[in-house]
């Protein structure tokens, strides 16, 4: 099959004469081109005079964690069938927000388990509302969006919240062998979702899902309990951001987590995960949320100004969403 | 014009009355609600929200969604204030043209493709804002022909602005359209049942790409619209847009199921957004009030319009007789 | 007397397959044709030529004399060409009227004229719908009268050949004789008909002349009164159907296994109750709106509002719940593949393990191997090629998609109660075979099998047991010899016997 796939210009001849067989064949062709696509990137990116100079692969390194924690959350949602989310942005925020309060109030490891809660469960009740009614994610989303930034704002006077000083240790801030302690965490978190996709009978049920309601159904899969997990889980994912953040600036703001949203989803489709459900992999969003922080690092190197990075970022949504459609032989 | 008024298109204007009933209960004979005031500013943020909100819900009702108007509605100002310095019908010409061309190749693709259209206008979106970060280089531009702006918040008749006239004609033709045309008949057969309206020789194609041309245009002409009369625009400023406009169509009636939702009930949506805004800021309530009114709305709507909504409520009576019995 | 329709040697291929060859017919005004053939014959892709909607590769269509090229639905509507599809085209948010026009390259751009009011009206009052009021949304139609608004639209675009196709297959009896009463009267206006239908009752009943399609070939054109039941069933398949099903010899152990008593679903089911034994294919017969399909999908914990007792091996089974019957060993195997049955982006071995991961997760976390060796073994007992395994299951074809589901369906060492609606929908008569003996290989291996079917030759070549239901009540019960078509086809059209 390798072959075939890689020879697929020359194969192309004997395949059309069978069309389901073409069509098969394209997926294949396609998902292995943009692998390739994507290693031969980060090569060129990698080989750009000045990348891997100390500082800018550094901020990158950081930069990417918060909006790839919660690109690896929005990869679940977007498996099980539900599209994205709108309200993971306000999500990493509130987790700020609440972290910081509960660690003034509690101390350090009971705020990190309280601000993994709060996102959880803030995301995980969508999840449920979306899977037991079915009733639109993207909806819900928007709606959870305006209600969280209601919320807030009647619990906050001023902007920003401050942790006291000494409740962070300096333990969590630093890096591990050269290393920012952000993109462990972001890689960690990639495993452990790769692991929860392939290797668990709760992944299964979530491609299942997202491949075919009825079907899973009609098999016995509890269908709103798989879709009320997968957003459980990308509200666990999202918090890890929110509170990472909050770690790092020692202060929390709903502004954190603004415009995050688009960025996970950029990174999950480049990173090659349909849009429709029932594809993708969490190793697959790691490698498109560097593809993209790879390249805007790039721009920058070469000059070109910060807006620039939007912009790349868009076309390759743009290019990867049509590239996908021919790929599937839609 | 009756025939619209009855049935389930009725549900948009009862909505709006009933809002307007409470808020002037709450009010009671302080005369901060039914005042001139409220009602200017009422329709200025009609003009700011319920353009988009007809864009997308013209896209909704034939069951696609637009996604990208966030964009376009920024980066529409951004253009505009750019060009339009000296010449403002240039640059509100010019901005117009971006937004229907954009509209149509992303309906082209949709429609060529046959792609999800939350996906491509997905790209879409991520595009246009990254144009119109290029385009300001980050900041906010402020746009220096103030005539302009005064010109289109002067008060026409008490109430009205030139801004607000301009949507209420934009409703008046969208509503005269589908009510008279076989234009809005088969737009709404589209969103009825998209194959019997393709087999009965409804060109599906053309009419979907035209659909998201004047979603690009609406959204476009507001976010000009915006950005000349507050004489400033910014890439980023805008984009919270899509909450309201989303909301508005569907208290317009407009239901995620397609087919459902005509123009005016789609004006009574926005409207009752923007009473409720206007409203509750004149009754004294704080600024939060008013997100968390319009989420809950929205959550409400979506979950009675959830598919699963009646079996669940059986398999949960099921459920509890087992329990009880237990 | 000329001929309103024409077609001369018209043929079509696709890629790999040829969907018609050199199929010729005419039709005579006032002539009611019936179209036969089995799925796959040829009959949607004559239709879809007819109607412009595909090109032919060679071959020519006249339509009063003269020659045409019909280039879309548009066109062939001016020509008098009307098409009644197997899926009603009506947009249901809009009123009768509206639906009349729609499409209609007739109406001009502001499209509320009187005229084609009186127009659309003088259509009804043809049908004799006299009091029907235009401006009623087509939403709060039953089924048989939006069939009826199908019908009214051809005739307010004064359509002289009707194609209907399967008109009647979602109907209820009262609505079928309605509709058959309005057809006769069309033809006694010199309007011609093409009807298609799998019902081969309506074709006596209707028709004035037959024309057979088998494997994309013109089998035979003659009139009704020449033709028998029998001799049309074999022109169709094109040997006698007794070859397709295999009789296997009764199961040694037939005790019962599931017992059904006071299945109830509002609005469909009515207090049904029946025995399933060991090793044995029970049918459940009915039209549809008859509830046969009702009881399967209940059974398999499908219907939230399906009420009554049921056990399996002796032990309760709660319904309603899908877990719950997969759990006792009841596995469903949807008719409708592409939206309940397959998971198309997933692979084949994907799609075999569906219901067997609980079996091999241990606290949730699966085991490859262990599923891997199982997914081989099911591929080789339902017949798919191993090496498949990896591909898309969306890519193989309708025969390869039903027996994945069927090796999905055995979901464990013992074996179980299968659910089937439709087994053989849309496959075609080759793979349909070893479908049916996949089907015995399940029962010599103990499984109990619960199917409906409404294709009675099916019923009665491969069920054990047959359950007649006419209204989701039952009529009759039969086992062995005592089954037979004449029986069967009476009962699910006019109740013999009332059983409460």
């Amino acid at each position: 099959m390798t072959e075939r796939s890689t020879a697929g210009a020359d194969s192309a001849g004997s395949v059309a004469a069978d069309p389901l067989r073409a069509r098969f064949d394209r997926a294949r062709v396609f998902s292995w081109a943009q692998t390739i696509g994507i290693v031969v990137l980060l090569a060129i990116i990698f080989a750009t005079p000045g990348f891997l100079a100390g500082p800018s692969i550094l901020s990158l390194l950081t930069t990417v964690s918060f909006i790839g924690c919660v690109a690896i959350g929005m990869t679940l949602i977007t498996i099980s069938g539900n599209i994205m989310s709108f309200a993971l942005g306000a999500t990493v925020g509130v987790t700020a927000m609440v972290f910081i309060l509960a660690v003034n109030w509690l101390g350090f490891g009971p705020g990190l388990v309280v601000g993994l809660l709060i996102g959880s469960l803030l995301t995980g009740l969508q999840g449920l509302l979306i899977g037991w009614v079915r009733a639109n994610p993207i909806i819900v989303s928007i709606a959870a969006l305006a209600l969280i930034y209601g919320v807030t704002q009647a619990f906050t006077e001023k902007g920003t919240i401050y942790a006291d000083p000494g409740t962070v240790p300096a333990s969590v801030k630093g890096k591990i062998a050269g290393i920012p302690i952000e993109f462990i965490v972001f890689l960690l978190s990639a495993v452990v979702a790769q692991l929860i996709l392939s290797a668990t009978r709760f992944g299964r049920n979530l491609f299942m899902v997202g491949s075919s309601f009825r079907a899973a159904e009609a098999v016995g899969v509890s269908t709103w309990r798989t879709v009320t997990g997968a957003y459980l889980w990308a509200g666990f994912f999202t918090s890890l951001a929110g509170i990472m953040l909050a770690i790092r600036y020692d202060s929390a703001n709903m502004d954190y987590g603004v415009a995050y949203d688009y960025d996970a989803i950029a990174a999950v489709l480049v990173g090659g995960t349909a849009i429709g459900g029932g594809q993708g992999s969490a190793l697959r969003t790691l490698a498109g949320a560097m593809v993209i922080a790879s390249v805007q690092v790039m721009l920058l190197l070469q000059g070109l100004r910060q807006e620039w990075q939007y912009l790349a970022a868009g076309l390759i949504v743009l290019a990867v969403i049509i590239l996908q459609a021919r790929g599937s032989g839609r | 014009m009756w025939r619209y008024l009855d049935g389930p298109h009725a549900r948009p204007f009862a909505v709006l009355a009933a809002c307007i009933m409470l808020l002037a209960l709450v009010d009671g004979d302080n005369g901060r609600f039914l005042s001139a005031a409220t009602a200017y500013s009422t329709l200025q943020t009609f003009a700011t929200i319920s353009l988009v909100t007809l864009g997308l819900g013209l896209t909704m009702m034939i069951r696609e969604f637009d996604l990208s108007v966030v964009g376009m509605y920024g980066m529409a100002g951004c253009i505009a204030v750019l060009t339009g310095t000296h010449y403002p019908w240039f640059g509100l010409w010019f901005a117009l043209a971006v937004g229907l061309i954009a509209g149509i190749v992303q309906g082209f693709i949709i429609v060529r493709l046959h792609l999800a259209s939350v996906g491509v206008t997905l790209g879409g979106l991520l595009v246009f804002i990254g144009i119109a970060f290029v385009l300001t280089e980050s900041r906010s531009l402020p746009y220096d022909n103030l005539g302009v702006a005064l010109l289109l918040n002067e008060r026409v008749g008490g109430i009205f602005s030139i801004r607000g006239i301009v949507a209420l004609v934009f409703f008046a033709g969208a509503a005269a359209i589908f009510a008279w045309t076989r234009l809005g008949r088969d737009i709404i057969a589209i969103g009825s049942d998209r194959r019997a309206a393709m087999t009965t020789g409804v060109k599906v194609d053309t009419l979907i790409i035209g659909i998201f041309a004047f979603s690009g245009l609406c959204a476009a002409l507001s976010g000009v619209l915006l950005s000349y009369s507050l004489a400033s625009a910014s890439p980023a400023g805008l984009s919270d847009v899509i909450a309201p406009a989303a909301a508005g169509a569907i208290l317009g009636g407009v239901s995620l199921g397609g087919g459902s939702g005509r123009p005016l009930g789609i004006a009574a949506g926005a409207l009752t957004l923007a009473v409720l805004r206007s409203g509750l800021n004149a009754v004294g309530a704080p600024p939060f009030v008013n997100d968390i009114t319009m989420g809950a709305v929205l959550l409400t709507v979506a979950v009675l319009d959830g598919p699963y909504l009646a079996r669940r409520l059986i398999e949960a009576r099921r459920w509890a007789r087992r329990a009880l019995g237990a | 007397m000329q001929e309103v329709l024409s077609v001369r040697g018209v043929s079509k291929a696709y890629p790999g397959v040829t969907a018609l060859e050199d199929v010729s017919l005419s039709l005579r005004p006032g002539e009611i044709r019936a179209i036969c053939g089995e799925n796959g014959a040829g009959k949607s892709t004559f239709v879809k030529i007819l109607m412009g909607i595909v090109q032919p590769d060679s071959g020519s269509i006249d339509i009063n004399g003269q020659t045409q090229v019909v280039r879309g639905p548009q066109q062939a509507q001016s020509m008098g060409l009307g098409l009644v599809a197997q899926e009603l085209s009506l947009a249901p948010h809009l009123s009768i009227l509206d639906n009349i026009w729609l499409g209609s390259a007739e109406v001009p751009f502001l499209h509320r004229r009187a005229s084609f009011r009186v127009r659309a009206k003088q259509a009804l009052e043809t049908l004799g719908l006299t009091d029907w009021d235009l401006d009623r949304p087509v939403s709060s139609l039953t089924v048989g009268q939006r069939q009826l608004i199908e019908i009214a639209r051809l005739l307010a675009r004064d359509a002289r050949v009707l194609i209907l196709d399967e008109p009647t297959a979602t109907l209820s009896d009262a609505d079928i004789e309605r509709i058959l009463g309005i057809l006769k009267g069309l033809r006694t206006q010199g309007r011609s008909i093409i009807y298609i239908t799998h019902r081969l009752g309506e074709v006596f009943e209707l028709c004035d002349s037959i024309t057979v399609l088998r494997n994309g070939q013109h089998v035979a054109t003659q009139p009704v009164s020449e033709t028998t039941r029998e001799g049309l069933v074999e022109m169709m398949l094109g040997r006698s159907f007794e070859d397709m099903y295999p009789k296997a010899p009764a199961h040694a152990d037939q005790s019962v296994r599931v017992v059904v008593e006071g299945l109830d679903v509002p609005g469909t089911l009515n207090k049904f109750s029946m025995t399933a034994p060991r090793g044995r294919i029970v049918c459940i017969a009915g039209q549809i709106g008859s509830g046969a399909n009702m009881v399967t999908r209940a059974l398999a914990g499908l219907v939230p509002s399906a009420t009554g007792s049921v056990t399996v091996d002796g032990r309760p089974m709660r319904l309603g719940s899908v877990p719950h019957a997969v759990a006792r060993n009841v596995l469903f195997v949807s008719d409708d593949r592409a939206a309940e049955g397959l998971f198309p982006q997933m692979t084949v071995l994907d799609n075999l393990i569906a219901t067997r991961l609980d079996a091999s997760a241990r606290m949730g976390v699966l085991s490859w191997p262990a599923l891997r060796r199982m997914a081989a073994s099911l591929a080789e007992r339902v017949g798919v090629d191993r090496h498949r395994l990896k591909s898309q299951s969306i890519a193989l074809s309708g025969g390869n998609q039903q027996k994945l589901l069927f090796g999905r369906a055995l979901a464990s060492a013992d074996a179980g109660v299968l659910l089937m609606n439709e087994p053989t929908r849309g496959i075609d008569v080759g793979a349909r075979a070893e479908i049916y003996r996949i089907m015995r290989e399940l029962c010599d291996l103990g499984s109990t099998l619960i199917m409906t079917s409404s294709d009675l030759e099916e019923v009665v070549g491969i069920a054990d047991i047959v359950i007649t239901l006419y209204r989701g009540n039952v009529v009759a019960r039969y086992e062995d010899e005592a089954i037979a078509m004449s029986s069967i086809l009476a009962d699910i059209t006019h109740p013999t016997q009332a059983v409460a």
